[in-house]
């Protein structure tokens, strides 16, 4: 037995409700697809640091400077 | 097990409530057999951090958190905005989740972006705008743009003439916050349910001598003289809608951060350094510009320069210290003096007629348990908040009674407001008990 993956539960009922989900798409198994969701759940979360793109600071700095807090 | 719900408005104060309590029913009913108290905020008594140091139970020094921007180093350039990932101290919420417990929070200032926890998360007013993703789960926006349609973070464009537009802008933003929270309470498990609304800080600030009738730009014929009683009524009876949704057992907490207080003016803190030879410019700017922007343009000369100051209802000043500050003056055996001799200064300054402000001139290691990250070298409330801080350079004057970010005439005051039904503090909290109020409750 390898080391490298590991058991995870979830309600039986969640599990039908994806099984429903990935019925006719490439997923082959809710074991596949969890860990699909998953990965790109994390990678998401690791690729949104900084917290903020200049983008948004621009919006938040005016917005702080507009409301009188700058 | 019983629930709590923390009805959270920001700049809600307690004189106003005192004033307009024969008008407000509901918290007249939560008062008469609850409790009542004033406040203390944190210092400063502003919305970042303050909301998250009752959440936290941590004031500022501890979570290294002194305003919406902060110095991450000692460049010159280093403020940086606050975000959920500038909070590092567990969240009352994070501490029930491990219990086991579940929450709902909505609208704290300091949670954008999400962070995940057990339960939902609404994220506050820093949220760019709702086509960013500003709720955990992610899947909670839709929900939201079903129940409310336009989910407004925070009013728009806040810095206008037009009060009848302001005015309108919160009543819409107030009443889908509300109708967000109904649909919560009714439809999900929790335990913890907790929002902050801003409305009363935006109209407080938009109105504030309009209401005011000591103010001196107040107008009595002004159509707009009840707005904020109105205001406070209307709030009122959507607190009211909210408690029939939620069990009789519930504790509920009405609180805000801070209250509100007349401004008078501003005081242009360069120009006073600048002309107490503290700060020295390459060239002084033909027309008013934000520190920020000279600092950006090389036009400060740091071979000159003492210390600098920022905006905003109260003051920061940096000192330039030699080995700290990339071109520093100040040798670090006359830090302390120095830093003394601008308190003094700063404190004396008088209003244009020559009376006494009665500012306020902190010193962090002195008003916090502990000093983590980078504080500014000293925190000046102008006349006790009475007058704001202007950043920017260019009036050729120090003393201001238009604002440079817009009209405003009030500042934030260090009480808010604390009701409790049933009691649960007992003594007067502060803020920060906040925290250990709630956490308490179900331990």
């Amino acid at each position: 037995m390898g080391s490298d993956r590991v058991t995870l539960k979830i309600p039986r009922p969640l599990y039908e409700r994806l099984r429903c989900v990935i019925e006719g798409t490439g997923f082959r198994s809710v074991n596949e697809f969890v860990v699909h969701v998953l990965r790109d759940l994390v990678a998401e979360a690791e690729e949104s640091s900084p917290a903020l793109t200049p983008e948004e600071i621009r919006i938040i700095r005016e917005r702080l400077r507009k409301l009188g807090y700058l | 097990m019983h629930k709590v719900l923390v009805i959270g408005l920001d700049c809600f104060d307690p004189g106003l409530v005192e004033e307009f309590l024969p008008e407000l029913p509901v918290l007249g009913r939560l008062i008469g057999a609850g409790e009542f108290h004033r406040l203390q905020s944190v210092d400063p008594p502003t919305t970042v951090p303050a909301w998250m140091c009752a959440f936290t139970g941590k004031d500022p020094g501890e979570l290294g958190v002194y305003g919406f921007r902060n110095r991450v180093d000692h460049s010159y350039e280093g403020l940086h905005i606050v975000t959920s990932e500038t909070f590092r101290a567990p969240t009352v919420w994070d501490e029930l989740g491990r219990m086991g417990l579940r929450s709902i929070v909505v609208g704290v200032p300091g949670t954008y972006p999400p962070r995940p926890l057990r339960g939902l998360l609404v994220s506050g007013f820093l949220t760019p705008s709702t086509d960013h993703d500003y709720t955990f789960p992610r899947s909670l926006k839709f929900r939201i743009e079903r129940v409310v349609g336009k989910y407004l973070v925070d009013v728009r464009n806040f810095r206008t003439e037009d009060k009848g537009h302001i005015i309108e802008e919160v009543y819409r933003m107030t009443e889908r916050r509300f109708k967000l929270m109904a649909a919560l309470l009714s439809e999900e498990g929790w335990d913890l349910a907790t929002f902050v609304e801003m409305g009363p800080d935006r109209l407080h600030h938009a109105l504030w001598a309009h209401h005011d009738r000591a103010h001196p730009k107040h107008d009595p014929q002004s159509p707009y003289v009840d707005a904020i009683r109105d205001y406070y009524r209307y709030v009122d009876e959507r607190i009211g809608e909210l408690l029939e949704l939620v069990p009789d057992s519930t504790q509920v907490i009405v609180m805000s951060d801070h209250g509100i207080q007349a401004m008078y003016g501003g005081i242009a803190v360069n120009e006073w350094l600048i002309r107490g030879g503290y700060l020295g410019l390459k060239e002084y700017p033909e027309e008013p510009t934000p520190m920020r922007e000279l600092i950006e343009r090389g036009l400060v000369d740091w071979s000159q320069t003492v210390a600098w100051g920022e905006g905003g209802y109260y003051g920061r000043i940096f000192l330039n210290v030699r080995g700290r500050e990339p071109q520093g003056t100040v040798p670090p055996g006359e830090y302390e003096a120095v830093r003394r001799e601008l308190a003094e200064g700063l404190s004396a300054i008088t209003d244009e007629r020559g009376e006494p402000l009665g500012t306020r001139v902190l010193f962090p290691e002195e008003i916090y348990r502990e000093v983590r990250g980078i504080p500014p070298d000293l925190i000046v409330y102008f006349g006790d908040l009475r007058w704001r801080s202007i950043g920017s350079v260019g009036w050729g004057e120090i003393h201001r009674h238009e604002n440079d970010t817009g009209p405003d005439d009030a500042n934030h005051a260090p009480y808010g407001v604390f009701i409790a039904f049933p009691p649960l503090a007992g003594d007067p909290p502060t803020l920060v008990d906040i925290h250990d109020l709630i956490l308490n409750y179900f331990r």
